[in-house]
């Protein structure tokens, strides 16, 4: 067993870096990318939280001149007034920025890399230099995408599935270079994750602490490690699509463009390409990337309900189980969809009972949050309500998704603002409440300081409730057939009818004041950076797992020269005969005496 | 696990024995084990020869980087498969779904590719041997060959291309054309990658370079070279049968 005893003789193979450029720019150090990931997807929030205020003041004032709109953009919105492709376009940016920049980097190349390998007793991540490589490239990625705003015919307009022909046919838009921008950002993002994802699963499998076996791994790890294993097989399908996509636009190939087709009275010269064939590709990836966002939400979150409830985690083996069942399910059920695209009613049916399926692991999840909770000596912290936060938003977009996987109810809530509050609320709001948990929880140990309470709690309320009242009331648009991606629907009777005027200038007022409270938690951040209560000990908040054993901030090495050896399972509190209410893993094997630990 | 057990077991002992409850998350009685540290850049062994290694240190790192860096390049075959089983499918569809479907003769130099490709595999195993072995020479001599070959894949392949353009067969002018191009290109750029690895070894080698994870380096390549190997028959194959 040479490789065992060596995996103890691992030691951080790169030298503490001297100069300001390799500490904090081009570091290999995982704590630092992890920041570096953390500071992208907050740049890339604002960003697209800005381009969906664009988007709302659009749908409630179609024609009233804004006349800073004009100043800021005089191509998209001559006079004030925002184009429908400039409605398009903010739209389409906004979605491509949250879902790849925001819910894809910050909770797995983020907290995932500064937390992962410390939780697992490692000094480093498997490959170090791979790993800047990743960010580096996911950076480049975001440059790219940026670009799109400022190219000749401005961003692109296709949505953030890119369906063709839109996306494929110059004709079909303004033209210019934003779509072949977006490509080639999407291509770059792809191989930055591959590479990220390749890293997780090596440091997951192999650099383990003595004793941390795989059902010892905290929920955390587990979901970064099967969200890395989702990744790894399906980014490298979007990135064939998007190659493909790429060429149909510059080579002049036909993957993607029917033959016969006409734009605006003009004969398209492509012959018998297939765009379905695209919309498979793309949801082939595409639905595990809902879960690529979600999962490390999940994982976080039953980290602190146990840790604040003051109880292990409800049914351990069965939220592994339940994680692993959810990825595995995740890639047989991207035809749901497509229900509308014309595919046979049994592919549909197969489809929809695969997707029915995914259900169970996720009411067990839920369920195992509600029975940590039960009976919990519980701690009303900011993470915790975050956490808390997180289940409640889970539940309420879950259940959307029980109707949209019918697809006989899809074919009437398909392409409506039902689908828009669906994904918003479990795949956006949850999975960022996820990340309000996760700074939360783990500022003290990234930054020696404890973040404002005060603070943390009202941008928890107001956020919470502030979402709500956002995509609340889009079900009920849904409902009486709204359709999404329209720039102008004021006009149309029956919506104006069934109050959905009035409706969209309540969601509009209530998503200002929810993104202007976001800047509340951005200040409590910078000023918990500087004046928040300093920790005293290395483990503020009684916790378990291996990152609350280190120093504060960790070591360039994580454990300065040490590495932990594992006794216990992840979430031993409340252990009956231990002196404290809680056991940390590295506590000598003796520390839980009435339990059995974790196997 | 005897060195790790003893640190353990013996820093285990000392926690229980000042065990009392209050105190239970003070550091001492937390289980640690020492580790040492390794500069990867240093010689193996510190000599020319790098037969052996006189340090048990060193050369259980090296084991630990073999293992790692192949389990590296393996989890990345789910990528590239992924890559490549995306673009199978769509070639499956896009050729059943319409009638515009035109086959073509495939170049005859790619069976030159091929064979130069399978003899590159089995010459990047000799090398690999030769390491296991601590043959240097040999170690040497199966590298540069394999590096040669890999060369001689990539031309052949480009000459395929240039047989192609030469009877017109634009990638945009079929359907079964831009298959081609997207296949072999893939595979070719995927291959570069790997020459690039297998070079960089072949040079290090050749100027008598013995680093930690040399080992680790060359067997990572030798299993990636062999995946692009199996990944161009299939694809060969592939295009034989669907062209």
């Amino acid at each position: 067993m040479a490789t065992e005893v060596a995996e103890h003789l691992e030691v951080h193979r790169h030298p503490e870096p001297t100069n300001f450029w390799t500490k904090y720019i081009f570091s290999i150090d995982h704590k630092v990318i992890g920041i570096q990931y953390i500071i992208l997807a907050i740049v890339a929030v604002f960003v697209g939280m800005a381009l969906s205020l664009l988007v709302r003041l659009r749908l409630v004032w179609p024609d009233k001149p804004i006349e800073i709109l004009g100043t800021l953009f005089p191509v998209g919105a001559p006079e004030g007034v925002m184009t429908p492709e400039f409605y398009l376009a903010m739209l389409t940016m906004h979605g491509t920025m949250m879902v790849f920049m925001v819910l894809t980097t910050a909770p797995q190349g983020g907290f995932g890399n500064y937390i992962l390998p410390i939780q697992i007793g490692a000094a480093d991540m498997a490959f170090p230099t791979l790993n800047m490589l990743s960010f580096w490239t996911t950076f480049v990625s975001f440059v790219t995408l940026c670009a799109a705003f400022f190219v000749q015919g401005g961003a692109p307009i296709a949505g953030w599935t890119a369906y063709p022909p839109l996306s494929a046919l110059d004709e079909a838009t303004i033209g210019g270079y934003g779509q072949d921008l977006w490509l080639l950002s999407i291509a770059f993002f792809c191989i930055g994750s591959l590479l990220g994802a390749l890293n997780f699963i090596v440091t997951t499998l192999q650099l383990r602490a003595k004793g941390l076996t795989m059902m010892r791994l905290p929920l955390t790890v587990w979901t970064w490690f099967v969200t890395a294993i989702l990744g790894l097989l399906a980014f490298g399908v979007l990135l064939s699509a998007g190659v493909l996509l790429l060429m149909d636009r510059l080579g002049g190939t036909s993957f993607f463009i029917p033959g016969g087709l006409l734009v605006n009275d003009i004969p398209i010269d492509h012959t018998g390409g297939s765009p379905i064939l695209w919309q498979h590709l793309f949801w082939f990836f595409g639905h595990p990337e809902v879960y690529i966002a979600i999962l490390p939400g999940m994982g976080v979150t039953s980290h602190i309900l146990a840790t604040f409830a003051r109880k292990p985690v409800f049914g351990y083996k069965a939220m592994v189980y339940a994680v692993v069942a959810i990825g595995a399910l995740g890639f047989v059920v991207w035809g749901h969809h497509m229900f509308v695209s014309g595919m046979s009613p049994y592919s549909g049916f197969v489809f929809s009972v695969l997707t029915m399926c995914i259900g169970v692991p996720s009411a067990i999840k839920t369920f195992n949050w509600i029975g940590t909770l039960w009976g919990g000596k519980i701690r009303f912290t900011t993470p915790m309500l975050y956490s808390i936060g997180f289940v409640s938003l889970f539940v309420t977009g879950g259940i959307s998704g029980i109707f949209l996987g019918q697809p006989s109810v899809d074919l009437f809530f398909h392409d409506t603002y039902f689908v828009v509050a669906h994904f918003h609320l479990i795949m956006g709001v949850a999975a960022i409440f996820g990340m309000f948990a996760g700074v939360a929880f783990w500022f003290p140990k990234f930054f020696g300081r404890m973040m404002s309470e005060g603070m943390g709690k009202v941008h928890f309320w107001l956020t919470f409730l502030g979402v709500y009242a956002i995509f609340g009331p889009m079900h009920y648009l849904g409902v009486i057939a709204h359709p999404r991606r329209y720039a102008e629907t004021t006009s149309v009777d029956y919506l104006g009818a069934a109050g959905a005027n009035e409706i969209h200038y309540f969601v509009t007022m209530a998503a200002m004041i929810t993104v202007t409270v976001q800047c509340l938690f951005l200040i409590n951040v910078v000023w918990s950076l500087f004046k928040g209560k300093r920790v005293t000990s290395d483990n503020p908040w009684e916790a378990t797992t291996l990152e609350w054993v280190t120093a504060t901030p960790p070591a360039h090495d994580n454990f300065e020269g040490r590495i932990p050896t594992v006794n216990h399972g992840p979430y031993e509190f409340s252990v009956p005969g231990a002196p404290r209410d809680y056991v940390m893993q590295c506590n000598a094997p003796d520390a839980a005496p009435a339990r059995k630990s974790g196997e | 696990m005897h060195l790790t057990q003893h640190l353990r077991g013996s820093l285990a002992n000392k926690a229980m024995g000042n065990s009392t409850p209050a105190t239970l998350e003070q550091p001492s009685l937390v289980s640690f084990s020492e580790h040492q540290r390794i500069d990867i850049d240093t010689p193996a062994d510190g000599e020319a020869s790098g037969l052996g290694n006189s340090n048990p240190a060193t050369s259980d790192f090296e084991a630990l980087a073999v293992h790692r860096y192949k389990l590296g390049v393996s989890v990345g075959f789910g990528g590239i498969i992924m890559i490549f089983a995306a673009l199978t499918s769509a070639m499956v569809v896009r050729s059943g779904l319409s009638d515009d479907w035109k086959s073509f003769g495939l170049p005859s130099v790619l069976w030159f590719s091929t064979i130069a490709l399978l003899v590159s595999s089995f010459t990047v195993e000799k090398a690999k041997r030769a390491l296991r072995n601590s043959n240097e020479n040999g170690l040497r001599t199966w590298l540069a060959v394999t590096t040669v070959l890999g060369v001689a894949f990539l031309v052949s392949q480009w000459m395929g291309w240039l047989n192609l353009t030469e009877r017109g067969l634009y990638l945009a002018a079929n359907p079964s054309h831009s298959f081609f191009y997207v296949f072999t290109v893939g595979h070719g750029l995927h291959l570069l990658g790997g020459l690039l690895a297998v070079g960089y070894v072949t040079g290090r080698v050749w100027c008598g370079h013995h680093w930690v994870t040399r080992s680790a380096a060359i067997e990572a390549a030798a299993l990636y070279w062999h995946f692009m190997d199996v990944l161009w028959l299939y694809l060969f194959v592939l295009l034989l049968v669907w062209r």
